[in-house]
């Protein structure tokens, strides 16, 4: 870790990571506090903040451990949510294709729905592919090291935040500041469309699959309109 | 099953399938290009994926009265404009949990 810590672009990364990791806080203390309300252990608790490593799923997780849910029901939710790391892991593969094996291996397991945002920043503004690896490497770690921080303090003083505070409210507030800036094409508007309306009307779905088909759905119609806008240019 | 079998057991298989859910395609198209058809659609993929995340989190079960989620609904729509214009999560966390609370504080004044 010394060894990365000395590069300009990990310890670049590292910082600019910072005030998304601050705002992370909140989610994390709701993961933190869900695994403290399922009965976990604090080492189980730290195993599923530092392996799991995934907000959506570790709330998924505790909410159904809390429940009583078979382990196939709790194993197969959590793979299903985290199915877009699939499509993330297909968007990051062209940047990362210049890096050796090892970088790529140890960059995907910091792959998250923020890090891989600020990755595509970073990976679409040029230059050497191995900083922009350092840069990612970077900003991963200091998502993870916080988010593992937040994970422990919400554990232990979930129960101190009072209800009324609405503290859950963060975790979509945390996917909201990721989403809407991408807001500028029509075709990123008809994906969103798609995709919103499908999950709220396909809700009775078990096991959170309304989130895998709206989800495609969204990005099929988006790439759809994509070439009918590209079409309707040309002409 | 004993209840701490059963964490590590979610530990243990959700972390190694989350982390082949991430490492496959970037393992696959390492050595290939991605075709042209998958890099479009791939544009759409955070739009359509995180729309989909973030709707049920403020939009409460169908059956409740729609009130309920009032003031998470308009609440989010500031954030979302705070987000677009600001490019923050930060600054949108905070306008986000501001509204809610001046909201409720509202509903529980009037209501």
């Amino acid at each position: 870790m010394r060894r990365f810590a000395s590069y300009p672009d990990f310890r670049e990364g590292f910082v600019e990571m910072l005030p998304a990791a601050v705002a992370l806080v909140p989610f994390g203390l709701v993961c933190g506090v869900g695994a403290a309300a399922a009965g976990a252990s604090l080492a189980g608790a730290i195993g599923l903040s530092a392996i799991v490593f995934s907000g959506a799923a570790q709330i998924l997780a505790v909410q159904l451990l809390a429940a009583g849910a078979p382990l196939a029901v709790i194993v197969l939710t959590c793979f299903v949510a985290g199915l877009r790391f699939l499509i993330y892991s297909a968007a990051m593969a062209p940047y990362l294709r210049p890096l050796p094996a090892r970088w790529q291996n140890g960059l995907a397991f910091l792959l998250t729905d923020q890090a891989f945002a600020a990755a595509v920043r970073r990976f679409d503004a040029g230059g050497d592919a191995r900083a922009a690896g350092a840069h990612f490497l970077g900003s991963g770690f200091a998502l993870w090291a916080f988010w593992q921080l937040t994970n422990v303090a919400g554990y232990f003083a979930g129960n101190l935040i009072p209800p009324a505070w609405s503290l859950d409210f963060a975790v979509p507030l945390c996917f909201i500041a990721l989403v809407a800036p991408h807001f500028r094409t029509s075709p990123t508007i008809v994906a969103a469309l798609v995709a919103g309306v499908g999950v709220l009307a396909l809700a009775s779905l078990p096991m959170k699959l309304n989130l895998i088909v709206a989800g495609v759905a969204g990005i099929a119609a988006g790439t759809l309109a994509d070439f009918a806008k590209e079409r309707w240019t040309a002409r | 099953m004993d209840g701490a079998l059963k964490l590590w057991s979610v530990v243990v298989i959700v972390g190694v399938l989350n982390y082949l859910s991430r490492v496959s395609f970037i393992a696959i198209f390492a050595r290939r290009h991605v075709p042209v058809l998958l890099a479009r659609a791939f544009r759409y993929v955070p739009a359509a994926m995180l729309t989909a995340l973030v709707l049920p989190m403020i939009v409460v079960a169908p059956g409740t009265p729609v009130i309920a989620s009032a003031p998470r609904i308009v609440a989010a729509i500031v954030a979302g404009v705070v987000a677009f214009v600001t490019h923050s999560t930060l600054k949108t966390l905070a306008t986000g949990m501001l509204t809610l609370w001046v909201l409720q504080l509202a509903g529980s004044a009037f209501g």
